[in-house]
This record gives structure tokens, sequence and C-alpha cells, in this order.
């Protein structure tokens, strides 16, 4: 087993008196596709916010390639290989699809504060915005504005832009939260594709899904990783079938 | 759009031929036009761009004015900084002056950062008048405009070239801008500052950019100002300089490229021609104002555009002899309720009122009739021609309709 590209050492999160993420342990292994699960209410979404910088944790150590990133800005977790999407589709409504991939792309050539060059002749972001619209099946609607999409052609756009900056390890929040059967496998297929080649961890509620996509899974519950293994050593584990699989299978 | 470069070439040569065309006192109310038209662009980059509105653009004009009367005073139109070159003082101090208040401002956004911008123009108003060197008292500080590069500078021609090729020159620049790297990562933060952030942006520090070249092109068009009339006075830093440049900028369309310049030089317009007219002009340009905010939410130019580019199908002979209708029956409610606006206004005018004696009173002159005031026929005829136009505009606006739901 290589070193963790990832990993969470004791890290724990409390807002006041409410105590979120109670020293979480976790090693996300380099090309392995890690999901976590558990109950509503577990702490996924805070432990997300935590890796990507939203948060700060109130204490332990958050290794990205062996340096810490906890309590780093959202924008310098980025630039150190780390992209997510988010839980509620978070993209720029108001302009072109193509538009959107073009935001994210620019970052990656460190194209922020310029403005002496003509954005339709950066060739390099072009052509590689026509290789994240191919990737995610969008070329055809380049020129529609990301409000008219469908809300699975939304989550296909957040992917892409959380694909832009070309990142090591990406993180996905219930990327298929909303989404008929046909869409949940038309994504499922999507984020297989993309992540050829780069770590995933994703938070899903899709218990088909995750068992089908991820290598490993961690089960989060009231804030603690109980228990870490691949799907079948997940279904075999009387821990998580009581504190999770159980209610559902009961 | 394909006409778009052509009709933008006849509008160049008309505005370079203008002079030529119309009079004066025209002319001068095309200079103030093209100003207002690059102070409200400057805007249009900050609120329909970057999505920041600032309630107190005023400052950045106003102290481009300022730097501008200072530097003619000093340089006498020679040397480094000749008359045509002027400007770029005021555009200095409008960027220098705008990074360090965008630095503040776009710490917050929406409503703090509109109260942030509002607070830093009236700090600067009801400072100005205590800075004498600086803002010249009530006197304001005058200069006069110089001959160089073999041009005069002294008649309005001139003066109205000068304006033009500035007000060209910015709007082209505006144009560029947009079209940059930085200009799209305006759209971004207009869009979802948040997600800006999560792809690894500064947007603070984007935001105080943009912030400054705004306020970069409102000091150009502060010192155009202050050039056209030799001088500047604590007024131009007054809170209605700010709230006219929103206005303006929302009747034109704040979020189509050229809408602000548009919304800025009619509106102007409108008052040169209004002010003459009538003393309750401003009035009319809430009236406007609210009118176009309720049933043109996109702006004047905003509209056009949604119109040209989703045609309602019906054709464009349908199209326009509906918009033929509804013209003449706003025509009709609109000179019903003018009416009735000057008729009250001048009724409660005191000067009426000085003239009513004994339960006597006087006719009131308007439209070249004399109207008897307690007689019911000159409220009669305001109100039922206001009526009449909005009950025509109903009935096309059915029609329209019936003729929607039949397609459908």
């Amino acid at each position: 087993m290589s070193d963790p590209i990832l990993s969470l050492q004791h890290v724990h999160k409390s807002f006041g008196e409410a105590h979120i993420i109670r020293d979480a342990n976790l090693d996300v292994i380099p090309g392995e596709r890690h999901a976590v699960i558990g109950p509503n209410g577990a702490g996924k979404s805070t432990l997300f916010h935590l890796c990507s910088g939203q948060f700060a944790p109130s204490d332990g150590k958050i290794l990205l390639n062996g340096k810490n990133i906890a309590g780093l800005k959202p924008a310098e977790v980025n630039r150190r290989g780390l992209a997510r999407s988010f839980q509620i589709t978070n993209i720029f409504p108001g302009v072109t699809v193509f538009e959107n991939l073009r935001l994210a792309v620019m970052r990656k050539h460190n194209l922020q504060f310029v403005f002496w060059r003509s954005a339709a002749r950066l060739r390099v972001v072009n052509e590689e915005v026509d290789d994240l619209l191919t990737k995610i099946r969008l070329t055809e609607r380049a020129q529609t504005l990301a409000s008219q999409l469908s809300y699975s052609e939304q989550r296909s756009l957040e992917i892409g832009m959380t694909l832009a900056s070309d990142p090591q390890v990406i993180l996905l929040d219930e990327p298929m939260a909303g989404m008929s059967h046909e869409e949940t496998d038309y994504t499922a297929g999507l984020i297989r594709e993309i992540t050829e080649g780069r770590t995933l961890l994703i938070v899903e509620h899709d218990m088909s899904v995750v068992f089908s996509l991820a290598h490993r899974i961690s089960v989060l519950v009231y804030g603690e990783i109980i228990a870490t293994g691949t799907p079948e050593e997940i279904r075999g584990n009387a821990r998580v079938k009581e504190a999770y699989l159980g209610e559902e299978a009961a | 759009m394909k006409y778009a470069p052509l009709l933008l070439l006849v509008t160049v040569a008309v505005l370079i031929a203008l002079p030529w065309l119309v009079s004066g006192s025209m002319l001068n109310a095309a200079v103030q036009m093209l100003i207002a038209a690059l102070f409200a662009m400057a805007f249009g980059l900050l609120c329909g761009q970057a999505g920041m509105l600032s309630f107190g653009h005023a400052a950045y004009f106003g102290v481009g004015a300022f730097a501008a009367v200072h530097a003619m005073n000093a340089f006498g139109g020679e040397g480094l900084l000749p008359t045509p070159l002027l400007p770029l003082v005021g555009g200095a101090t409008g960027l220098v002056s705008g990074l360090l208040a965008g630095y503040f401002s776009t710490k917050r956004t929406g409503v703090y950062f509109a109260m942030i911008t509002l607070a830093l123009a009236e700090l600067l108003h009801a400072l100005a008048p205590h800075l004498k060197t600086v803002f010249g008292g009530e006197a304001g500080v005058s200069s006069f405009r110089m001959p160089a590069w073999g041009i005069g500078f002294g008649s309005l021609n001139d003066v109205y070239f000068l304006t033009l090729v500035w007000t060209l020159l910015c709007i082209g620049l505006l144009y560029l801008f947009s079209k940059t790297p930085l200009g799209r990562l305006a759209l971004g933060l207009r869009e979802n500052a948040h997600r800006l952030r999560f792809l690894g942006y500064n947007t603070h520090a984007l935001g105080t950019l943009i912030f400054a070249i705004s306020a970069m092109f409102a000091g150009i068009a502060g010192a155009l100002q202050s050039m056209n009339i030799e001088a500047a006075n604590y007024v131009v830093l007054e809170s209605h300089i700010s709230t006219a440049v929103v206005l303006n900028s929302f009747i034109g369309g704040v979020r189509v490229f050229l809408g602000p310049a548009i919304g800025g030089a009619v509106m102007t317009f409108f008052g040169h021609v209004t002010s003459d007219l009538t003393r309750v002009w401003l009035l009319y340009q809430g009236i406007i104002f609210v009118l176009v905010m309720m049933f043109l939410p996109r702006g004047l130019v905003g509209e056009l555009v949604e119109r040209i580019r989703n045609p309602s199908g019906e054709g464009l002979a349908r199209t326009l002899s509906t918009l033929l209708a509804r013209l003449v029956s706003l025509a009709i409610a609109a000179f019903g309720a003018v009416f009735l606006i000057e008729f009250l206004q001048r009724f409660l005018s005191p000067e009426y009122r000085a003239g009513v004696t004994d339960g006597n009173w006087p006719d009131i002159a308007l439209f070249s009739y004399d109207w008897a005031p307690l007689s019911v026929l000159p409220w009669a005829f305001g109100l039922g021609l206001f009526g009449i136009g909005i009950a025509l505009v109903t009935m096309v606006n059915r029609r329209v309709a019936a003729r929607k739901e039949a397609q459908a």
C-alpha cells in the first residue's frame, strides 16, 4: 500500500458545544475511489468542508501529499491539487456552459488579473474547455446558459468545473442527489470515466452507486469513522450493520 | 446581430458630423450626453458586469473632475500634460481612489457593499467644503482650457470633439476589457463569487481591481466634465450624481454592454429638453424609472436585444404593427398624464395661489388654452385621455395574449 495522498489524522471539529467531527482518521490511497457513507447528520459534509478549506478543524491534521493543509483557505487548497463539487449545484447560472468551464480552466493557467489579452485567443485554455466539454458530454450545449441546463446536466457541469484545475484529488459531495435512475446510472458512468488516473473521495446516499463505484468505503457515524474497508468488508462489518446498514435492512 | 458593426459605424459617423447638424445649445447637450454615457459605462462595468451596486460613484467622478482642474492650472495645458491628455489625470486619480475605496467596500457584498460606497461618498462630500485648498469651498476651483497641439480648445466644437474622442476611446477600451480574462472573471464574480473562491481565485483582489477600473473611467468622465465647464465645484460630489448614474444605467439596461451609455445619453437629453419646459422634470424622470423597472426590467436596450434574439415568432410586420399600436396608446396615456401633472403643478404653485382673490380662481394657461380650474373640463380631459390610452394598451396586450394562446 502506497503512502496516502489525503490523510486525516485525529481531526476534530466543534461548533460551540456541538462536536460534529470527533477524532476522525482516514487515509485515502492514490488512485482509489473512496466513498464516505453514514446516516444523515453524521458530519459527511462537514468533513468535506474541512478537507476543502471552508472550515478549519478545531484540532488534528489534514495532510495532502504529506503536507498539512488544515486551516488553509479554499483557494490555496485548490492550488495544491484538491478540488471539490458541492451538494447544492454551484455554478455560474447567468453565463454559458463554455464560460463556466473557461472560468474554471483559467485559474490553472494563472489567468487572474490579466487585462491585456483576449480570452477568446487563449488557445490552450479554449482547447482544454473543449476537452472538458467532451468529457462531460456537453459539447452540444456549450453556448447554452448554464441556468437553462437540465438538473443532471448542471451536475455534470459542476463535475466538469471541479475537473478543470486538473486536480489529483476530487471531492464529490452527493453528485447524484435528486437524480432519476437513468440520470444516476449516467452520472456514475461519467464519474468512473473522469476519475481515471485521479483519486476520488465521494459522499453519496445511493448505496447501489457507492458499492459498485468505490474501491473502499469509510463509514462515518456521529463524527467518527467507525470502519474503513472494501465494499465486501463493509457489508460484513457488524458495527456498520448495527450503526447504519442494519437500520435500512430492517 | 449581424448589423451591429454597420449600426456602430453609422452612429460614429453621425456623432462626428454632429457639430454641422445641430445648434450650439444642442451640441452643448451632446457633450453632456457623452459624459453621462461614459460615466454610466464606468458604473455599468461595476454593477452590470461584476454585480456590485455602488451608490457612491459621484466620489470618483468628482475626484476626477477636481484633479483635472488642478492639473489644468498647474500645467497650463503644456509640457507633459497638454490639454487633450488631461483626462488621464482624472483617470489616474479615479484609479487610485478606487483602489483605496474598493479595498474596503469589496470586503462585503450586496447591501453592505452599497452602504459602504454610499458612506464613503458622503464622507467625501461632507469633508469637501472644509478642504478649501483642494475643493475651493463654495466657489469651487476654476481654470481655462489652454491651446495645445495646434488646437485652440476655445470653441464648443473643439470641446465636443475632445469629449467624443475620449468617450469613444474609453467605451472601446471597456469593450475590449470585457473580453479579457479579468473581464470574464467579473461575470463570475457577479454570478457566483463563492464558486470563484473555490476555483482558487482571490475574489477580494478581483473585486478591488474591477472597482478601481470602474472608478478610473468614472474619473475620466469627471475630468471631461470639468474641462467642459472649466471649473469644478463640490456639488459634483453630491449624492444625486450617484443616484442619477444608477437610474440612467438601469433605464438603459445595466447588463447589456451599451445599455448604460444609451440610458445616460437618453436621460441627459430628456433632462436637457424637459428642464426648459417644466419645473417637475425630475418627477417625470422618476416616473420613467419606475415604469421601466416595472415593465421592462432589462432596461430599454436590454429589452431590445432580448426581442431581437428571441423574436415573438409573429413575423416582422406583425411585431412592428403591435409595437406601433402600443406606442400610440402609450403616447395618448402619457399626454393625459402629463396634462394632469402640469395642470396640478400650476394649480398648486405658490404664484398661482398668490393670484387667487376672494374665491376668484383665474384661468390656467396650458398647451395654449386657458382652462378654468374649478370646471370639470380640464380634469376630465386629462383623466379621460389617460384612461383611453391605458384601455387601448390593455386591448393590444389582450390581443397579443389571445394570439399566443391560439398558437400554443
